[in-house]
């Protein structure tokens, strides 16, 4: 019938336990949306490139620094033995002819295929320090969020040198493709890259210019419900392929959203990968939006748009395509590689 | 498991309308885990319907242990306990409850109820699970709480009551089960002399009445005026069992108890009793 | 022995009264409000299937079942943490602190790390692992000298728990990063992907293992008058003490299986219960099971409208509801 001091007292630790734990939840979740948040605003140097539209220019000084701050190869100097833990790094250096330097991979990186035959190091977040070590790299390129600050710091302390890339616009692409440029020296072939893609891109988007915008959503997850946000490249392929992201003013590249709020701005169309629009469609709940209910799927081909890389000229012109079909024969033809010979509607 | 006959064979006529009961502890051994000395060592004692059998002794001797082990609450190494003509062992937990009604010594009340609602547990024995209380139920619930003087304090809620009330609200709650075995452990402990005596009487016509009444206490003079039988116990052993006159003896009490003492007839009551010494006492003696 | 001063002490009947009105008033506001606006009118309407399509499925399909998961939850969790309150004889016992929650959370995480989809199969995980913690707590008890000391029970149960979390960053720590979002944002509880196929399954749960507790409920109120006592009045201590723990974990693990990891119900509620006056266990669990919906269904809606278009985790919203709740308690036991 009274409570024992001794009781008391464990009953204070348990609940110091529960709010600690509450505590640690809460702000690993706080935390995980700023990191997000704040990786995805780019570094300032990004900004500044990234006002000029069309190719960088060798307006690229050596002052430059990565996206951690850590300043930039000038020259390939660094470019014996490399290990590339971030996927579009890994593509564009097989793309500009440098990826005989390659001596590691995260195992994340698919693209393309011959990426296969570089040997795998591990995670490409939070890496396996030894595992890329073991390789004896001179260059490390790692993908930039929080939680590879302190890889950079080992690999500095080991005495190699970093350079952390992260991509969620199309500029930091033409970006992280220059200064890969610079760091292996293959500067020309760089360019010719990002001139290319450039290129494709600027006649798509003159080609749906005058055309009849179509609003769209594009869910990535389900468990929460994410959709593609104003931060990402993403939203810009929708808008040069003629089309407008209903949540483009979300500034985060993957906002948490919900099936009612998607329903409530009522897209035309919907943009799917055809296993995901299966699912979605044998969904009661989704059916509360009228582009899924009337089926006005955009099947996207997930081997272009799933990264921000080399085939974002071909994403750009597929989705055109799919968005605008009125408009197949003014938009450029679809590159015949490997990667698009899989682009089915 | 007792046959009809069996049980009438151990009844007593009674006028509380209960079949009496005789409660045999048979040369019983307990030792806790981890404890090098035994609780109980071989203690052997009969609780006869109809009459008051007291357990004394001093700390440690093993009289809370004798009552433990009759709610199966401690390890028994050896010996057997009879209720009538059963073994505890072919009790169930519900049979039990309606033949033997224990007051442990201590009760926590963490969920604090009403007294009315906890001396209705103890008719939880007897009931369904899901019924309400019938007739009868409520009949006991209010004998047992007019019996203890608690009559007053139904609706009271058991966290406001003192020590004392609380004792005999938990009594009451023994006599509502309406068995016709009562163990009681210290009963007395927190109780004024008036409720002291008042329970001791209450005890003394319940045994009259026909019960089986074991009484576990360190109230020795009391003890030897109202119970018929005590058994003494020390150190887990009995050291000695009868009658207040063959066990209220000055050098068994005073080896048992280690302390000096006299004991006297008091000739207002007509018992025999006993008194402490001061302790300086021990050495002139 | 001070008593704080007398508490108005209501009749269960009227309580459980109270509590049905209550989940039915917060059922109807959880389905009108959101952000599309439905008003009452049309809510009628939209759930006989008449008006507009949009309407219609966001009304049958996303508000009612979510609305009746996080209803349900808020019954398996009451019920649950009142039962286990009255069998340990603490008032701050909950499935939560008992290591039942964190060992469902492992079940189900570890199915969803190893890549499985099906909804079905993370819900049997969870039960698989609820259950193992349950049967854990019980050895570690039991070998620490006291099957039904109840103080020891609840010890085993944080360490079970802080072992719970330990294996699900284990389990997590090499997941992509869908995955790792996609089972942390399970493991801070939700009702936002309810579907009535869950729906039905935690119905069923809750109907199969609340009834016991409920049949059960007089035996509870025997046990929480302490070991000797209820020895004393006709109850198997051990072997109730058991069953009911076991039962009542299992009930808990349900709802974690269905809507992830939600704390504090199962702790608060029934306390709540016991001091506007349901005293007996029987009606303690109704009256609670009443109030836990209530409170469960207005935690949802607040978890969905509070930052919208995001959901709050359902975790989160109790814990803010748990907290003050907390403190008062301490207050009390300090005062």
């Amino acid at each position: 019938m009274f409570f024992v001091p001794r009781r008391a007292q464990h009953r204070r630790a348990q609940y110091r336990r529960v709010c600690g734990l509450a505590c640690m939840c809460s702000v690993s979740a706080a935390a995980c949306q700023t990191a997000d948040r704040v990786d995805s605003a780019g570094s300032p140097s990004t900004r500044l490139v990234a006002t000029t539209r069309g190719v960088p220019s060798a307006g690229l000084s050596p002052a430059d620094t990565d996206d951690f701050g850590t300043p930039l190869p000038t020259d390939a100097s660094f470019a014996s033995r490399i290990v590339s833990l971030n996927p579009t790094a890994t593509e564009v250096l097989f793309a500009i002819g440098a990826n005989a330097r390659l001596v590691g991979r995260s195992v994340w990186d698919e693209f393309p295929p011959e990426a296969v035959t570089i040997p795998d190091v591990g995670n490409g977040i939070r890496p396996n320090i030894e595992a890329v070590l073991q390789q004896r790299p001179s260059l490390v390129i790692l993908y930039a969020t929080a939680e590879n600050r302190a890889a950079a710091e080992a690999f500095a302390r080991a005495g190699v040198r970093t350079m952390a890339l992260r991509v969620d616009r199309i500029e930091q692409f033409m970006t992280l493709t220059m200064r890969l440029g610079v760091a292996v020296g293959e500067v020309s072939r760089a360019r010719d890259m990002v001139d290319s893609v450039q290129r494709t891109l600027d006649r798509v988007r003159a080609v749906t210019r005058t055309a009849k915008r179509r609003s769209v959503v594009w869910p990535l997850w389900q468990q929460p419900v994410l959709a593609v946000g104003g931060g990402s490249y993403l939203d810009e392929l929708i808008d040069i392929a003629g089309g407008r992201n209903v949540f483009h003013e979300l500034p985060v590249p993957s906002p948490p959203v919900s099936i009612e709020e998607i329903a409530r701005r009522d897209p035309d169309m919907i943009v799917a990968s055809r296993k995901t629009a299966s699912e979605l469609d044998a969904k009661r709940q989704w059916q509360a939006v009228r582009a899924v209910r009337d089926h006005r799927w955009v099947t996207h081909d997930p081997a272009l748009t799933g990264r921000p890389s080399v085939v974002l000229g071909s994403a750009a012109v597929s989705l055109a395509r799919l968005l605008h079909p009125e408009l197949i024969t003014a938009l450029p033809p679809l590159p015949s590689t490997p990667a698009a010979k899989s682009a089915t509607p | 498991m007792t046959t009809g006959d069996a049980r009438d064979r151990d009844a007593a006529p009674s006028s509380s309308g209960t079949t009496a009961m005789r409660l045999r502890i048979d040369d019983v051994v307990v030792q806790y885990a981890g404890s090098a000395a035994r609780a109980l060592d071989g203690v052997s004692l009969v609780a006869t319907p109809g009459s008051m059998t007291a357990v004394v002794g001093p700390n440690g001797s093993g009289k809370s242990t004798i009552v433990r082990a009759l709610l199966r609450l401690n390890p028994r190494i050896r010996g057997a306990i009879h209720i009538g003509d059963s073994s505890l062992e072919s009790f169930t937990p519900r049979r039990f409850a309606t033949t033997v009604a224990v007051v442990p010594q201590r009760e926590e009340s963490l969920m604090p109820m009403l007294v009315k609602d906890y001396v209705a547990l103890g008719r939880h024995a007897h009931r369904s699970a899901f019924g309400a209380l019938t007739a009868e139920d409520t009949h006991h619930i209010v004998d047992g709480l007019a019996r203890t003087g608690m009559g007053h304090a139904v609706d009271r809620r058991t966290d406001q009551l003192s020590g004392g009330e609380w004792q005999r609200v938990r009594i009451a709650r023994a006599l509502a089960q309406h068995a016709p075995v009562l163990v009681l452990d210290e009963p007395t402990a927190f109780l004024d002399i008036a409720h002291e005596m008042a329970v001791f009487e209450l005890l003394d016509t319940l045994a009259r009445e026909g019960r089986t009444v074991l009484l576990v206490s360190h109230q020795l003079n009391l003890v030897a005026r109202f119970a018929s039988h005590i058994v003494l116990l020390h150190r887990g052993l009995v050291a000695a069992a009868g009658s207040a006159g063959e066990v209220m003896r000055g050098e068994l009490l005073e080896r048992v108890y280690d302390w000096p003492l006299v004991v006297t007839r008091d000739a207002a009551v007509g018992a025999l009793s006993m008194l402490p010494l001061r302790g300086s006492a021990k050495r002139t003696r | 022995m001070s008593t704080p001063a007398r508490r108005a002490e209501i009749d269960a009947r009227l309580l459980a009264a109270l509590g049905v009105c209550g989940v039915v008033v917060m059922l109807a506001v959880a389905v009108a409000i959101g952000t599309v606006s439905v008003p009452i009118g049309e809510v009628w309407s939209a759930l006989r299937g008449v008006g507009d399509a949009t309407t219609v499925t966001i009304v049958r399909d996303l508000r009612v079942p979510r609305a009746l998961l996080a209803a349900l939850v808020g019954v398996g969790l009451s019920v649950s943490g009142g039962a286990l309150q009255g069998t340990l004889r603490n008032p701050l016992a909950e499935p939560f602190l008992l290591g039942v929650s964190g060992g469902a959370a492992v079940g189900a995480v570890i199915a969803t790390a190893l890549g499985i989809t099906s909804p079905l199969v993370v819900t049997v995980a969870a039960f698989v692992g609820a259950a193992f913690a349950t049967a854990l707590v019980s050895v570690i008890a039991r070998v620490a000298g006291g099957g039904s000391d109840t103080r020891l029970l609840l010890m085993a149960g944080v360490v079970v728990g802080a072992f719970a979390n330990a294996a699900i960053l284990v389990a997590l720590a090499d997941a992509p990063p869908e995955r790792l979002r996609g089972a942390l944002w399970w493991m801070m509880g939700s009702a936002a992907d309810a579907t009535w196929g869950a729906v039905a399954r935690l119905a069923v749960a809750i109907v199969v293992l609340a009834t016991p507790l409920i049949w059960w409920a007089r035996d509870i109120d025997v046990l929480a008058m302490g070991d000797d006592a209820a020895a004393s009045l006709g109850v198997d201590t051990v072997r109730t003490s058991r069953r009911v723990f076991l039962v009542a974990s299992w009930l808990a693990a349900a709802t974690v299986a269905a809507a992830g990891l939600v704390g504090f119900v199962g702790l608060v509620v029934p306390n709540i219960a016991r001091a506007v006056g349901a005293r007996h266990h029987r009606s303690m669990l109704l009256v609670s099971a009443l109030f836990g919906a209530a409170l469960m269904i207005g935690a949802d809606l607040l978890a969905r409208t509070a930052r919208a278009p995001a959901d709050l985790p359902l975790g989160a919203v109790t814990a803010l509801i748990g907290v003050p709740f907390f403190l008062l308690r301490m207050r009390r036991l300090a005062a």
